[in-house]
């Protein structure tokens, strides 16, 4: 024995070997990626604890309005923007275009230095010789500098003062402060009736709401505080405003209002002076082409309900005129101090330039009278209208620089680009109310080799012997360190809940009246058959055409994303044989577009309506080229009062093209064919609906339905843990298990009277849980049918959204009054699923605490869980959009370090589904386990909860009394989709939405 | 002397199942059917061409299933929520053929059906084959196919299971229990053959291969009595899965509560459906096989006519579901199940419905005819109908539920891309090259089984020759139909 175990090797030996060689190979092998190391931080910085996040509380730059955000922030990355609570304006909610601010922060196409042209391009350069150029430039400037201009989008806070000061310092006029889709007419209408740019609107306060095709849910003025108050007073239930809305197109606004009143466009002074007394309601409603028992009907309405709120929105020529009625009109009834309260206003539009004074500068620009442009983040090659012909201007100013970020139509016409930090990069402040300071701060260290435009201006200054000791600060941080009143400490203190009140900045001055040298011709000017309405898109906004979130996420409204469309009335369609995808031209005397048809009930038939926001001939990979830019089609005209371009002003004719494409749109059948999904109920039928019954609910205490598969290791998770047979069988299901967890009942109620459709969830979900867009074109390549075309995989019905809003049409099929119906779809984690048991893997299965689980790594992918998911919120990996070398690759350089760290990205070919956010479950529940005590009551919610703009979606354990979901789902209005039908126990529980009919309920309104 | 005449009207043109004896008058001897089978298997220009096209449709499908993989599912045409598509159509297609093929080989020779013997091993060889293509296409369709085995119960440290209470585990064991059980049986029933094969083959290498895959036959009394008994239990066991194996697969679809798949229907109707689709595609292999391997004395018109009241018969029993479901629906009450069946008639997905209940309801009412049912020509064309028809059923069956759910916001279409017809054609490629090569090596009609009825070549000098029976047994027989040994 002893011999033979000398000879050779020996068996524990070998085994060693083989292990140890088995290891390595395994370890080795398994890695299909580089190898990647990890490297400990040798001076480790502050606040910085790996896997647990930062928030810094900052300010959203995404519009005017300057509403509070949190910078989600993790190991030096911001990765996810949340609303902050503290802030008045936007009260912990944010909408889309918020929460997609961060994906202009890691933009691919972000400008990744200066860039000096050279020739036709423009070309890398250093900040060294950026910033010695325009310091040449400016020192070349002499006499000139009283013809120089500099566009500034528009903001508030002390940045436009300091821009101000430094001009002045360089001979250089004041800056323009622009905001393409600010409504200037009734910011003009405001200042002349109120003297404040923006009054507060309390929509709580009033009985019956008016809307003149005021978009107050659409990006209309502070969108976010007004939908938190519309929605707030909606869900006062019986003591709710009626909403009527009048314009030639019904909006996402439109669509949450009681009734609509479709009017011929520019008829709405005449609707809105007969209301008030002032001329005949015959005349108007002859005009408007409405009934006038409608429009009696409301002004009897106006007459009893008090307080009332009255409402305007521009976009015609007379637009700050009808303003001015309706203000009166408030005036009128009572309503200034009430529901329109001036003495509270929203400060965010004050010192806005109006489109005349943009307008009057392209016209010196063209004139060669501008030695030097600058521009800051705002685009007029794209959003002026065709007619203006900017581009031609802009040419001829000798020297032209672009402080944008992005490479848009403007900025890749200028000479000189010194990028600009994006606004999660950057120092700064707002005053969007008159006592309430924003400040703004970075979350992270600069993506890219950009500066902020203040430190470049500041750097540009230190050479300049005028400027020198005024612009002494190092950075516009310290600038504003040392103007904040209290100094360090209280920034410091104020940087911490992100508002502070006062303010930094004198109130900016007045603007100089308004000298309007191209007024523009009254509404229907131009020969076709239909009047032209052009809106700005409440999804994409101004700049949103690079965000692919905000691209994949549907248009409220039609549903369609990637794509422009042309909306076209049902009757009209049906009369000239359009169908929906019917490709279209539309041709006004100042030019033509092509894109499809979108047929829809509301738009009054003698007119068809675009969307701005698309149509982009530059501006990064994912805006290029999709859909088209309705500026084309309108004439350069403003309104007289108030220099607000007239967007709704012309006619156009409409012609098929014979081609068709089919609509890139996320809607199936936009009827219900009476199934109940979207359920509603009259407010005065409120009071019949019967009580609920306990066991009806997700809070069922004896959690009978609960749970429905369960793990299969479940059993043995915690076998020495438990004591007795039974725990050891049932593991974390018993309910007596220490974890507690089967004690809990994860539940969702969403309040349908309260949802707009506005679809903030749906971004904030993106967001949240590392979800793919789809749809951009490169990613449709390899999608036979539609290679290569934007929106490809959505055609498809690829989409991914966990939580998707449906739009349901009620009525309407006779061309009479139709309603619309919202209602947020998302996995409704049932009691008894039916996508649990068919899965052959145990890739889906119940957890203890009720929630619907996906196992990616465990799925195969058969797809047989969705076929069996009566609500269809499971969503297939059809690419590898996490692979980067693969063409759907979703997130391009550096868009990669949005995700969310704490959420897994799924990979190719497995199924995946709402989660309920389950990493923020679990980490509430490991905070509260590290801190010795139980999760609180409404202690976390969910991505799309917490960006709600309507507070419509309530999270939380049914099972526990104390949490707002459980007395929710008590509700009268409460029921399940589905389940009588199914049996699926939901756990998310809808409340009806409440109709509010018009009182005498006149026919045909 | 047991010589056959000339074929006689009466016998062509008389109704079938006479006497065993008489099924193949044209056939003169044992010499004659060795001699006659075994040609078939001499390779030829076609063949070769046939097996090329075979290979080069598997070699598309193959690529196309590579770049599925390598690009992702997307390739193909899902469009959500029609998460099951060509793949799983195909996939019923496939194993519904198989069907034919037991039901011709096993439950047909317990009923004793004459006419099943000159039929018979193709069909089994087209039922192990067809089945080998069917199992692809689950795996075809994963989302992660390199996962495939987490659908198998293996032990593991995991201590995970399979789901079994998914349909889709069920299918993985029927499936593979009736590849195993009809390849035996194939197997089986070819062990005479080879042998006699092997006694004819002159290359060694050859010989000892058929040697050894005839398992040292040598036709000894006990070996026949072996495996008469196998061939008798091998029949027996196969029956009840021509019954079963199709009733799993039925639950796939019937087990869901998707509208147009929750119906306690499923099963027989799919059994019917599987059977008549394999009878289908045994007349569409079976009639060129016999034309160009000069077998028409062998397969006899006879044979083809009662396999199409088989045919026939299937037909009228998948009609009629194809009925049932509509009053089903229709009486139901139940809204969901009733607006997709008018969709399915009336809405988008009426062409397809149409084709199916065209090729697979009406057209087959022509087989009443006897004339037709005895014309070779009109049954090939006919089975070309049943093949696309029966495809076209299973079409109808998984798409348009899957697009016309109970979420009409989720409502949607469905478009094939040219991944799905590439391994759609590699799968006729791949079916077709397996076939092909069998029967170039083997014999594609069961030589020891013809010889069974066929009167028995005897020497002259046999002392009782009239007393030896078809099978060779002795005994005393009198022919109950005068002529009969004529």
């Amino acid at each position: 024995m002893p011999e033979s175990s000398q000879s050779g090797v020996r068996r524990r030996e070998f085994l060693k070997i083989l292990g140890a060689s088995g290891a390595a190979t395994a370890a080795i092998g398994c890695s299909s990626d580089r190898v990647e190391k990890l490297i400990p931080y040798l001076n480790h910085p502050d606040e910085t604890v790996p896997g647990v996040s930062n928030y810094y509380a900052s300010t959203c730059r995404e519009c005017s309005a300057g509403c509070g955000v949190l910078l989600e922030t993790r190991d030096g990355r911001t990765f996810k923007l949340e609303g902050n609570p503290a802030h008045p304006l936007n009260r912990g909610a944010l909408c889309a275009r918020g929460q997609s601010a961060v994906q202009g922060l890691y933009n691919p196409d972000r400008y990744r230095g200066p860039m000096i042209r050279k020739g036709d391009a423009l070309q890398p350069a250093t900040w060294d010789q950026a910033l010695q150029l325009l310091r040449q430039k400016l020192d070349g400037l002499g006499g000139g500098a009283a013809g120089a201009v500099f566009l500034n989008k528009h903001e508030t806070g002390s940045f436009p003062a300091f821009l101000d000061a430094w001009l002045a310092a360089h001979g250089i006029p004041a800056h323009l402060s622009h905001d393409a889709f600010a409504d200037q007419a009734v910011i003009a209408a405001n200042r002349q009736s109120y003297g404040v740019a923006w009054p507060s609107l309390d929509f709580g306060a009033a009985r019956l709401i008016v809307s003149f095709g005021a978009d107050f849910l659409d990006g209309w003025g502070a969108s976010v505080t007004h939908q938190l108050d519309f929605a707030d007073a909606r869900a006062k239930l019986e003591g709710a405003p009626r909403f009527v809305y009048i314009g030639p197109r019904r909006s996402l606004t439109g669509l949450n209002a009681d009734q609509w009143i479709a009017c011929t466009p520019g008829t709405e002074l005449a609707i809105a002076n007969a209301l008030r007394g002032q001329g005949s309601i015959d005349d108007a409603a002859h005009a408007a082409g409405v009934d006038p028992a409608v429009l009696r009907a409301l002004q009897q309405e106006i007459g009893a309900a008090k307080p009332s709120l009255v409402l305007a929105g521009g976009g015609t020529p007379d637009g700050t005129e009808l303003a001015l009625a309706v203000n009166a009109l408030n005036q009128q009834l009572g309503n200034v101090g009430r529901t329109v309260l001036p003495d509270r206003p929203i400060t965010s539009f004050e010192g806005i330039a109006s489109d005349a004074e943009i307008g009057d500068a392209i016209e010196r620009m063209r004139a060669g009278q501008v030695p030097l442009l600058m521009v800051r983040g705002v685009n007029p090659a794209f959003t002026f209208p065709k007619s203006a012909r900017v581009a031609e201007a802009i040419a001829k100013v000798p020297f032209k620089v672009s402080f944008s970020s992005y490479p848009d139509e403007t900025s890749e016409m200028c000479d000189l680009v010194l990028p600009d930090h994006h606004p999660i990069e950057s120092w700064g402040d707002a005053q969007p109310m008159a006592d309430v300071m924003s400040l703004q701060q970075p979350g992270m260290d600069p993506v890219y080799d950009t500066r902020q435009t203040a430190d470049v201006l500041l750097a540009l200054a230190k050479g300049n012997p005028r400027a020198g000791a005024q612009f002494a600060a190092p950075n516009y941080m310290r600038w504003l360190i040392d103007r904040f009143p209290g100094g360090t400490a209280a920034f410091t203190t104020a940087l911490e809940k992100g508002v502070a009140s006062g303010s930094l900045a004198a109130k900016p001055a007045a603007r100089p009246a308004v000298k309007v040298s191209r007024p523009a011709a009254p509404v229907g000017q131009g020969s076709g058959d239909f009047f032209l309405v052009v809106y700005p898109s409440p999804v994409l906004g101004e700049h949103g055409a690079n965000k692919p979130w905000l691209q994949e996420l549907p248009d409220p409204v039609t549903k369609i994303c990637w794509q422009s469309w042309v909306e076209v009335n049902t009757e009209t369609a049906k009369r000239l044989g359009i169908d929906s995808g019917d490709i279209l031209t539309v041709e006004t005397a100042q030019g033509k577009v092509t894109a499809p048809a979108y047929v829809y009930m509301g738009i009054a038939p003698n007119t068809v309506a675009l969307a701005f926001g698309q149509g982009h001939t530059a501006y990064g990979r994912y805006a290029k080229g999709v859909g088209v830019n309705p500026a084309e089609l309108l004439p350069t005209g403003f309104d007289p009062r108030s220099g607000a371009l007239a967007w709704t002003a012309t006619k156009a004719k409409i012609a098929k093209t014979g081609a068709f494409l089919p609509l890139v749109t996320t809607e199936g059948s936009s009827r219900q064919h009476g199934r109940g999904i979207a359920r509603a109920v009259a407010v005065e039928e409120l009071g019949q609906l019967p009580e609920k019954r306990h066991e009806e609910m997700p809070g069922d205490a004896s959690h009978e339905y609960l749970p429905g598969l369960r793990s299969p290791l479940a059993s043995d998770a915690t076998g020495e843990l438990g004591s007795s047979t039974k725990r050891k069988e049932e593991g974390m299901y018993d309910p007596g298990h220490w974890s507690g967890m089967a004690k809990r009942r994860w539940a969702m109620t969403i309040d349908l009277a309260r949802c707009t459709g506005c679809s903030a969830c749906v971004t904030a979900c993106y967001a949240e849980n590392n979800i793919p867009t789809v749809g951009a074109a490169f990613q449709s390549t390899a999608t036979a049918q539609y290679e290569g075309q934007a929106g490809g995989n959505i055609i498809k019905g690829r989409e991914m959204n966990w939580i998707r809003l449906e739009r349901y049409w009620e009525g309407g099929e006779d061309g009479g009054a139709f309603e619309a119906r919202f209602v947020p779809m998302l996995c409704q984690h049932c009691g008894n699923a039916p996508c649990e048991p068919v899965c052959p893997v145990y890739a889906t299965y119940h957890s203890p605490d009720g929630l619907n689980v996906q196992v990616y790594n465990r799925c195969v992918g058969t797809r047989y869980c969705s076929n069996n998911c009566p609500y269809k919120v499971r969503y297939f990996n059809w690419f590898g959009y996490g692979e980067p070398a693969r063409p759907q690759y979703a997130w391009p350089e550096r868009m990669s370090w949005q995700l969310n760290p704490d959420v897994t990205v799924r990979g190719k070919g497995v199924m995946e589904k709402c989660t309920f956010c389950l990493q923020r479950i679990r980490e509430a529940e490991h905070r509260a386990r590290a801190e010795g005590r139980e999760v609180q009551p409404n202690e976390f919610t969910t991505a799309c909860a917490q960006a709600c703009p309507s507070k419509a979606i309530v999270f939380g354990d049914a099972a526990d009394e104390q949490w707002s979901v459980a007395k929710l789902a008590q509700d009268r209005r409460a029921y399940h989709v589905f389940h009588e039908e199914l049996n699926t126990f939901p756990a998310v529980v809808y409340l009806q939405k409440v109709n509010h009919p018009a009182p005498a309920a006149p026919a045909g309104a | 002397m047991a010589t056959v005449a000339k074929p006689t009207a009466r016998v062509d043109l008389g109704p079938n199942l006479p006497a065993a004896n008489v099924q193949l008058p044209a056939v003169r001897n044992y010499q004659q059917v060795n001699d006659d089978i075994i040609a078939t298997l001499r390779p030829t220009k076609a063949w070769f061409a046939g097996l090329s096209v075979a290979i080069l449709c598997l070699l598309i499908g193959a690529t196309a299933w590579t770049y599925q993989i390598y690009m992702g599912l997307g390739v193909a045409g899902y469009a959500p929520p029609v998460m099951w598509g060509v793949y799983i159509v195909t996939f019923v297609f496939w194993v519904g053929i198989g069907h034919a093929g037991t039901l011709i080989s096993a439950i047909l020779y317990l009923f004793r059906a004459g006419f099943r013997t000159t039929i018979y091993r193709c069909a089994e060889a087209m039922t192990v084959f067809a089945v080998m293509t069917a199992g692809l296409f689950p795996i075809l369709h994963l989302g992660r196919p390199w996962k495939f085995f987490y659908l198998i119960p293996y032990p593991n440290w995991r201590l995970i299971w399979p789901q079994f209470k998914s349909p889709l585990v069920w299918d993985v064991f029927a499936i593979l229990t009736y590849l195993t059980v009809s390849t035996t049986f194939l197997y089986i029933g070819l062990v005479p053959d080879l042998a006699a094969l092997r006694d004819r083959e002159t290359h060694p290498v050859r010989k000892k291969i058929y040697g050894m895959l005839s398992l040292g036959w040598r036709n000894s009394d006990r070996e026949w009595r072996h495996f008469a008994r196998a061939y008798l239990f091998l029949a027996a066991f196969s029956t009840p899965l021509v019954l079963s194996v199709h009733s799993v697969v039925s639950f796939d679809f019937a087990m869901s509560l998707v509208p147009g798949w929750h119906a306690t229907l499923f099963a027989p109707y799919f059994v019917a459906g599987a059977i008549f689709s394999g009878i289908g595609m045994v007349f569409t292999i079976g009639i060129p096989l016999r034309k160009y391997f000069n077998l028409k004395h062998i397969i006899t018109l006879n044979d083809l006519d009662a396999a199409a009241k088989l045919c026939l018969f299937t037909s009228l029993v998948v009609g009629l579901a194809y009925l049932t479901e509509f009053q089903i629906a229709w009486m139901s009450g139940n809204d969901f199940e009733q607006e997709y069946f008018w969709n399915r008639l009336f809405g988008q997905w009426a062409w397809s419905a149409w084709i199916m209940l065209i090729c697979n309801m009406v057209l087959p009412l022509s087989l009443f005819s006897q004339k037709l049912r005895r014309n070779p020509a009109w049954l090939f064309i006919l089975s070309i109908f049943i093949n696309i028809g029966m495809w076209f059923e299973r079409f109808v069956i998984v798409i348009p539920s899957l697009s016309h759910e109970f979420e009409p916001w989720q409502w949607s279409s469905y478009a094939p891309t040219w991944v799905d017809y590439a391994i759609l054609a590699g799968s006729f490629g791949w079916f077709s090259m397996w076939f092909l090569l069998f029967i170039k090596q083997l014999p594609v009609i069961a030589i020891a089984e013809v010889k069974e009825i066929i009167p028995p070549k005897l020497r002259r000098a046999h002392p009782h020759a009239d007393h030896i029976d078809t099978a060779g047994r002795h005994m005393d027989y009198e022919p109950d139909t005068p002529g009969e040994y004529a």
